[in-house]
Parts: structure tokens; sequence; C-alpha cells
């Protein structure tokens, strides 16, 4: 392709619509709506074109761009995209477009505010996943913060401020302490070669870290900033408060988005830069994801609340993601970045659901439902289906991961893969026993009460969930098409994930 | 241990063997898609698609059985699945003797079931949804018996146990539905655990699930010991949840709240089935482990007599076919168990068909009178609906196993093999079950057809509609004959030919020396004992259930009151199951949850709090100056490098 800076451009679209769109009169809510979705549509272009770029290139990072910024501290603005930030960047695209169509109805009030919001938080998860330098990453990862902690904190639900502090103080914590690892790294980069060329940059720094206890302690503080955004036990009760709290957009891009940030960060930055230090605590990490998948699955089936139960669901299938990372191998890996793109389709058509259903009940409550499916067909067929999906039936997409991830976990250690695989019957309780709750069975009186307002899923609304579902049967057949697509970032991985020891 | 068979060349499948998956597949996708406007019409495309799936299924499963295909079966690749590194997961189909046998009986019942269902179903609102759902049991069960890899089996496996939760559940309107689908989903699920487990040992063993190079790892003698008895019997995990034997019964004779051909179908013929047919496929993995076989014949033949017992007092007529059911299969698990895998898939078959046709007929019957499940609401029914009752004293006469109709051939055979390979006591147990089955099958069709009728309203009781009774007239027919067809001459038949050489390298694992079978020496014996027991227990029943006995009934039911309570209540099972996995599993689930708030989130919270309270002491130094907080931020940054400097020395 050409000198065209593509990674720039998906970057900072979204950005650039945002101050577009701040010029235009608030009295105009459906241009506004209609804007921000035409560039969200515009930035999915624009990555999916990125994305066969990706495909016909032989090079780690496929396009890369790199300026220098702060030349006094070696710092550069370094973006780059192989296949596993490349998928992860379209899926970053696909779930905004579909958030921002899916908040045309339930969003109001402050309609401008909220769409550049959205496109703001848009540029941010971009930028984490496209970022090579350290200080550059640092920088996009507290961007995302801001409009996240606006669209929970403005459009949320009753108990919004305390979800949204929560959920700011959380990560901060995390972040900071990131900050000090990378400010540590940097230092003892120009300490070792005297220069502060390359002090920041991943490329640079991948395998150079020598220093075992940098090793040890910049992994524990990486590790914890990505451990409380993916999120891991026992760092996840932020989840369920800002789940139930946000609106609906904001929940399906904090589930579909926001923890892969986590798992992203793992691959990328935490394991290549501090490998001896990810191998020291491996055990732990692996023993925090199996009290995850299990705890996570056992919290889901006692919730009352919808957006709760399927928070707590997330939990669980996001501990596969640290648990296929930390085996270090092939299939663990493959599996992680599997359910890290298909728990962001799944999970995400799962919000989408919930929150069509609350627009008609203005209620989330499990005990109130029951007997839905006999008013609303279709949706109680869409709910199905997703929740299918969510509980791993092979063809659909969410099989593969969890059955590699299970798999690289049973080469490393049988009896983590022993106790992680009773999950399977764990999700098919709490997915199953809500379905019958809610849908099957005689039609409750709450469900009753609301009369003709119970009406089944609008054409908007399909739209939405059509491409999720559809991706979820094309992933779920041909899985290989994305593990092929990640096949050499995977490669990388595992080659820096050597620890220096070893080597 | 590599022989001469093992060696064969394996053939090349028609090209149009995908269209057996395809077919039903394109039938499931247009009915959910358009079948609502096609009303009364729904059923053309799927009733279609089956009839011409179970044309070419015959094209190859006949050839296949008669050895046409080549001993080692016919393949064709499809595309890989998952691939992950070196390790790949192929989908391609597969066509041996075994999985001719699996054709055989899923695509004929399942053809008759679709026929039988534009009766059955035909004031139903969601018609078109029932034959959506019947295509897409049958793509996922020919998926099943036609994979060539164990991965794709088990996608099948968990595919199938959707359609079943789907057309259990499918009256939804109702709780019972709902509740009995769930069920069947997780139950399936606590088996298929160990199943995905021994798939997992098996990729670690052989770096591969493609079935043919695990089975040739195995017969080359590359998992032995320990390990091949702990794959085993995870596997068999699978096996026990899906073809619902104990401890995993519970599921299925809750199933019977689906509509009646789905009971056929899925929970009698096909479906369940299958678990039998996953251990035969894995034979030579059993057979290389005494533990896992002697596991797999003590399960098979206590299941067989545990249902066979709570069947003698059950009175709802598709409950006590449900317990049937389980016992049935519990003989085929005990064939497998004791390495009689022929007889073992022989009664499969047989049993597929009468089943089929016994299921079919109590709906026939349901039918016939408004609905009701209750056979103490029945009796003297043989007048009124004759074309049922005649098929369905066929199917029971068939399953006593009285020759010679077609379930005596086979469970004969499974009773002669066991005790001929010194499984006395699984011989003996089995005797006492086909005594029981005998008892209970012509107690329903007494409770039912004969003495005085007690139903609720006479004048509306009607034989049913030609497309219900058709497929038990043609069901009847292998029923009467299918065991002397694939089975006579004895020891010598047309299955016999078809599967020694599948079995061949688990039978030479087991060192079994197959005797020229001997009408005047043991195996005539055996046979005679057979016949015995099964007339003792058809005499009883009928003699009880002739006519109207309820005072002898009910003085027998006082003496062995304990004995009655417990087989009714299915020896309380489902109680227990209650009691452990939903009472505790609550508690234990609830307690984490309170633990999740209180402890987890409880520091997180706490830590919050006291950071605030903290921070309203340190508000003093909040100056509101921006110039001293950037200092304090330059002074942070200097301690915390300085700090470094200091630990990393």
């Amino acid at each position: 392709m050409s000198d065209m800076p593509i990674l720039s451009l998906i970057i900072f679209a979204p950005l650039l619509g945002a101050l577009g769109i701040a010029l235009l009169p608030s009295s105009r809510p459906s241009l506004i709506r209609f804007a921000a979705l035409g560039i969200s549509l515009i930035t999915f272009a624009l990555s999916l074109g990125m994305l066969l770029g990706i495909r016909a290139s032989g090079e780690e990072f496929a396009f890369s761009e790199q300026l220098a910024w702060i030349p006094s501290f070696g710092i550069t603005y370094h973006l780059g995209v192989d296949g596993l930030s490349g998928a992860l960047v379209v899926l970053t695209t696909l779930l905004s477009w579909i958030c921002i169509l899916a908040s045309f109805g339930p969003i109001q009030t402050r309609v401008k505010e909220y769409f550049i919001s959205f496109l703001v938080l848009e540029t941010g998860m971009l930028g984490v996943f496209l970022a090579l330098d350290l200080f550059l990453f640092y920088i996009f990862w507290e961007v995302v913060l801001v409009p996240m902690y606006l669209i929970i904190g403005i459009w949320g639900g009753a108990d919004r401020i305390y979800a949204t502090i929560k959920f700011v103080l959380y990560t901060l914590v995390g972040s900071l302490l990131m900050l000090v690892a990378i400010l540590a790294t940097a230092f003892s980069h120009q300490a070792a070669t005297g220069s502060w060329a390359g002090a920041f940059d991943l490329i640079v720094l991948r395998g150079t870290v020598v220093d075992p206890t940098l090793q040890i302690l910049g992994f524990a503080a990486f590790a914890l900033a990505f451990a409380i955004k993916v999120p891991m036990f026992p760092f996840h009760t932020w989840l369920p408060d800002a789940h139930v709290q946000a609106p609906t957009a904001g929940s399906v891009i904090l589930a579909g988005v926001l923890l892969k940030l986590g798992g992203y960060g793992f691959i990328r930055f935490a394991i290549p830069l501090f490998p001896d230090g990810a191998h020291l605590l491996a055990p732990l990490m692996i023993v925090l994801s199996v009290i995850a998948i299990i705890y996570g699955a056992l919290v889901a089936i006692v919730q009352t609340d919808l957006k709760k139960l399927i928070a707590y669901s997330s939990v669980s299938h996001m501990g596969f993601v640290t648990l296929g990372i930390f085996t270090f191998n092939q299939q663990g890996v493959d599996g992680a970045i599997l359910q890290m793109l298909n728990h962001g389709l799944i999970t995400s058509g799962l919000f989408l659901l919930v929150g069509i259903g609350y627009e008609r009940t203005h209620d989330r409550e499990i005990a109130k439902m029951g007997g839905w499916a006999s008013r609303t067909p279709v949706y109680a067929a869409l709910f199905g289906f997703f929740l299918f999906a969510s509980v791993g039936l092979p063809g659909l997409s969410g099989f593969a991961g969890e059955f590699l991830v299970l798999l690289g976990a049973f080469i490393a250690n049988p009896m983590v893969a022993g106790a992680s695989t009773f999950v399977m019957i764990l999700a098919a309780v709490y997915l199953l026993y809500m379905y019958q709750r809610v849908f099957t069975g005689p039609l409750s009186p709450f469900l009753k009460g609301l009369g003709s307002h119970l009406t089944d899923v609008t054409p908007t609304e399909i739209m939405t969930l059509a491409p999720l579902a559809a991706m979820i049967v094309v992933f779920g057949v041909m899985p290989s098409i994305l593990t092929s697509s990640f096949a050499q970032s995977v490669q990388m991985f595992l080659m820096s994930a050597i620890s220096t020891v070893a080597r | 241990m590599i022989t001469a068979e093992t060696m064969t060349e394996i053939g090349s499948l028609p090209s149009y063997a995908p269209l057996m998956l395809l077919l039903p597949l394109i039938g499931f996708a247009v009915t959910a898609a358009v079948g609502r406007r096609l009303g009364k019409l729904a059923h053309l495309v799927p009733l279609a698609a089956i009839v011409a799936t179970w044309g070419m299924a015959m094209s190859l499963a006949i050839p296949a059985l008669t050895g046409g295909l080549g001993e080692a079966g016919a393949s064709l690749p499809l595309f890989t699945w998952i691939a992950s590194g070196d390790l790949t997961f192929g989908l391609g189909l597969h066509i041996d003797a075994l999985t001719g046998a699996l054709l055989l009986v899923v695509t004929t019942v399942g053809a008759l079931v679709h026929l039988y269902s534009v009766g059955y179903m035909s004031h139903d609102d969601s018609y078109w949804r029932f034959f959506a759902y019947l295509n897409l049991f049958m793509f996922s069960m020919l998926l099943l018996v036609l994979a060539d890899n164990l991965l794709v089996v088990f996608a099948a496996w968990e595919l199938v146990g959707l359609s079943s939760y789907l057309l259990i559940g499918f009256w939804y309107t109702k709780s019972a539905p709902g509740l009995a689908a769930k069920k069947a989903f997780i139950t399936n699920r606590v088996g298929d655990v160990g199943f995905a487990l021994g798939l997992m040992g098996l990729v670690v063993v052989f770096g591969s699930l493609d079935i043919h190079t695990v089975l040739a790892g195995i017969e080359a003698g590359a998992l032995t010991g320990p390990a091949a008895t702990v794959i085993a019997l995870l596997i068999f995990c699978g096996a026990v949840g899906k073809s619902a034997q104990f401890p995993l019964h519970v599921w299925l004779p809750d199933a019977m709240e689906g509509p009646t051909p789905v009971s056929a179908l899925i929970h009698a013929a096909t479906m369940v089935n299958a678990g039998v047919y996953l251990v035969a496929r894995m034979s030579p993995l059993f057979a290389s482990s005494h533990e896992a076989m002697l596991v797999v014949a003590a399960i098979g033949i206590f299941t067989a007599i545990f249902a066979a017992s709570i069947a003698f007092t059950q009175t709802d007529i598709k409950r006590v076919l449900a317990f049937s059911t389980l016992s049935q299969l519990g003989y085929m698990f005990a064939a497998l168990g004791v390495g009689a895998w022929i007889p073992a898939i022989f009664h499969l078959i047989t049993h597929g068909f009468f089943k089929g046709l016994l299921f079919l007929g109590s709906g026939s019957v349901i039918h016939a009178v408004d609905g009701e499940q209750e056979m103490t609401k029945m009796g003297g029914l043989w007048r009124k609906i004759p074309i049922t009752y005649a098929t369905m004293l066929i199917g029971t006469v068939a399953i006593a196993g009285l020759p010679p109709l077609a379930g005596f051939w086979s469970k004969d055979e499974i009773l002669g093999e066991a005790f001929k390979f010194g499984f006395t006591w699984v011989w003996l147990v089995g005797m006492v079950v086909a005594g029981m089955t005998a008892f209970y099958m012509f107690r329903l069709m007494g409770l039912t057809f004969w003495g005085k009728s007690r139903v609720h309203d006479e004048s509306h009781v009607h034989e049913s509609p030609w497309t219900m009774t058709v497929p038990l007239i043609i069901l009847a027919v292998p029923s009467i004959a299918i065991g002397a067809a694939l089975g006579f001459p004895f020891a010598d038949g047309v299955l016999v030919h078809g599967l020694e050489p599948v079995f061949h390298p688990a039978s030479a694992l087991l060192e079994h020396e197959h005797e020229a079978w001997n009408l005047f020496g043991i195996d005539g014996l055996l046979m005679l004992a057979s016949v015995t027991v099964a007339s003792v227990g058809t005499v009883i029943g009928v003699r009880l259930f002739r006519s109207d006995n309820s005072e002898l009934l009910g003085r027998v039911t006082r003496r062995l009151q304990p004995l009655y309570d417990g087989s009714r209540g299915r020896w309380y099972f489902d109680d227990l199951n209650d009691l452990i996995f939903v009472r505790f599993g609550r508690k234990v689930a609830n307690s984490l949850w309170w633990f999740d708030r209180r402890v987890v989130d409880g520091t997180v919270n706490g830590v919050a709090t006291l950071t605030s309270s903290g921070g309203r002491g340190l508000r003093q130094i909040q100056t509101g100056r921006v110039q001293n907080y950037a200092l304090g931020i330059a002074f942070g940054l200097v301690a915390i490098a300085a700090a470094y400097l200091v630990i990393a020395g």
C-alpha cells in the first residue's frame, strides 16, 4: 500500500468526527445521530481495508508509523498493526457503529455530548490497540477512561455515580502503577545503553529487560493494571456495578472491547517485556483464572438482575482468556485470542438484547419475568441464539476458543483443565436457568401488565444484532479464518514469551 | 498389532454424500425462515429433505453393511474446522458397516416420524417450528454418525443436545416442558465434561482426533494401562449422559414432556443410541482397558434392571416406555462391556425399530383419547383403535424377546455371548430383566387395550389418520422381521459379516475366540433359557392384566408396599439430585455471592473509605494551586525513580 498513514487515519477519524459533531447544533439530534453513525461506519470501512492489507503482508507489523514526539526521552509516536491487533481493531470499529446505532432510541438527553463521548472513546480504544510506544500506549489507555466515566456517569442508571467513580478509581490505581513500571523500564534502558533512544519503544525493549527485580516488579505492575481491566478475580467487583449502571451501549462496549484491553495488554506488553516475571507469576495467574472461571459462573447462577448475570458470566468467560495466555502454548494462546474476539461478539449481543428488553419493560428483575417468548417470539429466538453461543455450543463461535484454551491448559496441566472444564455444566446452568425463568412457562403478571408495550424487536434492533449473529455462525463453522489471521502474532508472542533465563 | 484388516484401503464416498447433511440443514433453515408463512404446508420442505436423505442413506448403508464399500468403509474429506499450530481438526465423512447400521435406523425412523408428525402435530399452532427442529435434529444426528473426527462427533453430540432441548421444550408456554428441557441439557453436559476431557487426553497422546489415526494408534499399542482406563472412562461419561444410563438417567423420563413423535425419534430410536455408537466406535480404546470394560458392563446391566424395576409401577404410558428405553439401552452397554460388540449394535437396530413403533403407537393412543397419558384412564381400547392395537402388540412381542420377532434375536445374542465370555453375573441379571420386560410390557398392553374401559368420554375415541397409521404399519415390518433378516443363520448372518471387520481389532485385543454356533450345545440351551424367562414374564403379565384384577393387584401391592413406593418414586433419585445439586448447589452459589459482596467488594469499598477519610486529613495541603500540584507530581516522580534505583541497586 501507499504511504497513507492508515493507522493514524483509523485512530483519529472518530476524533475528527467528534470535533465536527461539536460544531453541529444541539437542536438537531437526528442529524447528530446519523453523523455519528456515518463517522463510525467510515472508520469501520477503513479498518476493513487495513485488514485486507494485513493479510497480504509478510512483516510482523503490516503497517507501522513512527514519528519523533518527545525526542529528549526517546518517546515516539509509534503505531503498528499485526494480525492480533488488526482483529481487535475491527472488533472495536464494528461494535462502535453497532453501539451508536443501538443508542438512537435509548439516548434522548444530551444527545450531542453522548455521541462526542462515544467517538472519543473509540479513538482511545483504537489507540491502545495500535500503539507500540509505551508512553503513547499509556496516554491512550487513560484517554479511554474519561468518556467511559461520562457515559456511565451521565447516561447511566440510578446508582451511576457510585459505579462510575468505582470504575475510574479502580482502573486508575492499576494504571498509575503501570506508569511507574513504564518509567522504571525506560530508566533502566537508559542506564544500560546510556541513551534514551528507544527507551519507550516496545519493539526495542522486548527481550532487553534483564534485571530480575524489574522483571518481577514490572510484570506485577503491568499485570495489576491488566488484571483489573480483564477483570481477573479478585479485582472484578467494579464490573457488575459498572454494567448494571451503564446505558446499553456502554455495557456493550465495556464487555465487547474494554475488557479486551486487558487481555491484549498481557499479550502485547506485559509478557514480552517481562517474560521472566510472567513465568514466575504464571502459576498465580493460572490459579486466579481458574477461580474466575468457576467462581464467576457460580455467582452468576444466583443473580437476580439480568445484566448482573451477564456481567458475572463475563468474569467467567474472560477467565478463559487469561488462562489461555498463561499456558504459554500455541493452543492456549490461540484459544485466548479467539475467546477475546468471540466474547466480544457474543456478550455484546447479549447486552444488546437485555437493553432491548429493558426498553420495553424498564426492568431487569428475572423474578418478574416469565413466559416472555409467547409475546415476542423473534426476540426470544434471538436471545436463545446468543445464549447458546455463550454456552459454547459447537458450530457457533464460542466453542473453538474455549476448547482450545482447555486443550492448552490440559497440555500444560491436566488438573487445571479438569477443574475448568466443569464450567461447561455451570454455564448451561446459569444461562438455561435464566432463559427458562424469563422466556418459558406462562406469561408473568408483570409482563402481562405491560400489554401492548411488550413489542417484538424492531428492524433497527435486528440491524444491530444481525452482523454479530452472522459472524458468530461464520466463525463457529470456520474459526480457522481467525486463527490463521493471527497465527504470526501468536508465533511472535510465543517466542518473546520464552523466559530470558531459558534463553 | 496392525492386522490385514486395518491396512485395508479406505475407499472414497460418492460426491453426493454431503447432501445427507446439507438437505436437512437447508430444510431447517428454510422452514425456520419462512415456515410460519407456509401454514399447514410447512412440512413439505422438511419431509422432502428427509425422504431424499433416506434414499441416499440407504444407497450407502446397504452396501456398507453387505461389504460393498470394502472392509474399511469409504471416506470423503470436506474441510478443516479448527486449526491451531500443528493440530487440525477436520470435518470429513466416513461410512463403514457401523455407520451403515446407524444410518439404517436413524434415517428410516426419522423419515417415518416426519410423516407421522404431519398427522400428530396438525392441530398445533407451531406446526412449522416442529418440522424445523426435526430437520435440525436429523442434521445433527447424521453428522454425529458420519463424522470421521472425534471433535466433530463431539460437536454433533452437543447439537443433538440442542435439538433435544428445543423439542422437549417445544410447548414452551407450559412450565413443565421448559424445566424438562433444561434438565436434559444440563444433565447431558455433566457427561460431556468427561467426554471433552477424554478428547483432550487423546489429543495429547495422538496429536489428533481423527478417528482412524486414534484407533490405529490404539491398535498399535500406543495407549495402555491406567491412561487407557482413564481416557476410556472419561469418554464413557459422555455416553452415560447421552444414552441416559445410571446415574445420569434422570433426564430421559422427564423428556417425555416433548411431543410424542420426538420421544419416538430422539428419546428412543436414535439420539439415545449415540452413546452406544460412541463406545462401539471407540471399541479398541475400551478393549485396551479391562477395568473400563467392567465399568461399562456394570453400569449397563445395573441400568437395565434398575429401570425395569421402575417401569413396573409407572402409570403414564410414555413413562413406562421411557424406562423401558433406559433398560434396553442398558442391555446394549452390558453387551459392549462384555465385548459382545455385534450383538450390541444388533440390539440397537432392532430396538430402534420396535421402540420407535411402540412410542408412535403410544402417541396414536394419546391422540385417540384426547391427550390423556395416564393408563389408569384407558383400558379396553383395542376395539376402537385396532391398527394401533395390532401394531403395538407386535412391538410388545418384539421387545419381550419372544421368537421369531426382532427383539428375540438380538437379546438372545447379548445374553448368550455374555454367558460364553464368562460374565455369568451379566447373563443372570440380564435373564431376570428379560422376564421383567415381558411382564411390564404386557402390563402396559393390558392397562391400555384390554379389560374394561376407564376412558372418560368414549365417544371421542377414534383411530388416527393414515399419516400416523402408515408409519406404524411400516415399522411393524422390521419389528417382526429384521431380527431374522440380519441375524440368521445364527452367528453367521448379514450383520455379523458386515460388522466383523469393524470390531475385529477390539475383539483381537480382548482375545475373544469365536466358536462355531451349536444349536444342540450351549447355545441352544441358552436360547431355551431366555425364551423361557420371556414366556414366563409374558404369561404373568397377560394373566394379571388381561382383565380387571384390581383386587389381586391391590393385595400384592400392599404386601410389597415399600418396594412399590420405591419403584413408583423412581427409587428417589430425582429427590436425591434435587437435594445435592439444586439445594446444596444453590447454597454454595449463594454463599459465594455473599462472599463477593461482603468480602471481595467489601475490601475494595473499605480501602476507598479509608482513603477518603485519610484524604480529609490531607485536605490541608490541597491549596487549589496548580503550581503546587505540579511540584508535588515532580517530587513524586523523583521519589519513585529514586526508590527504584535503590531497589534495583
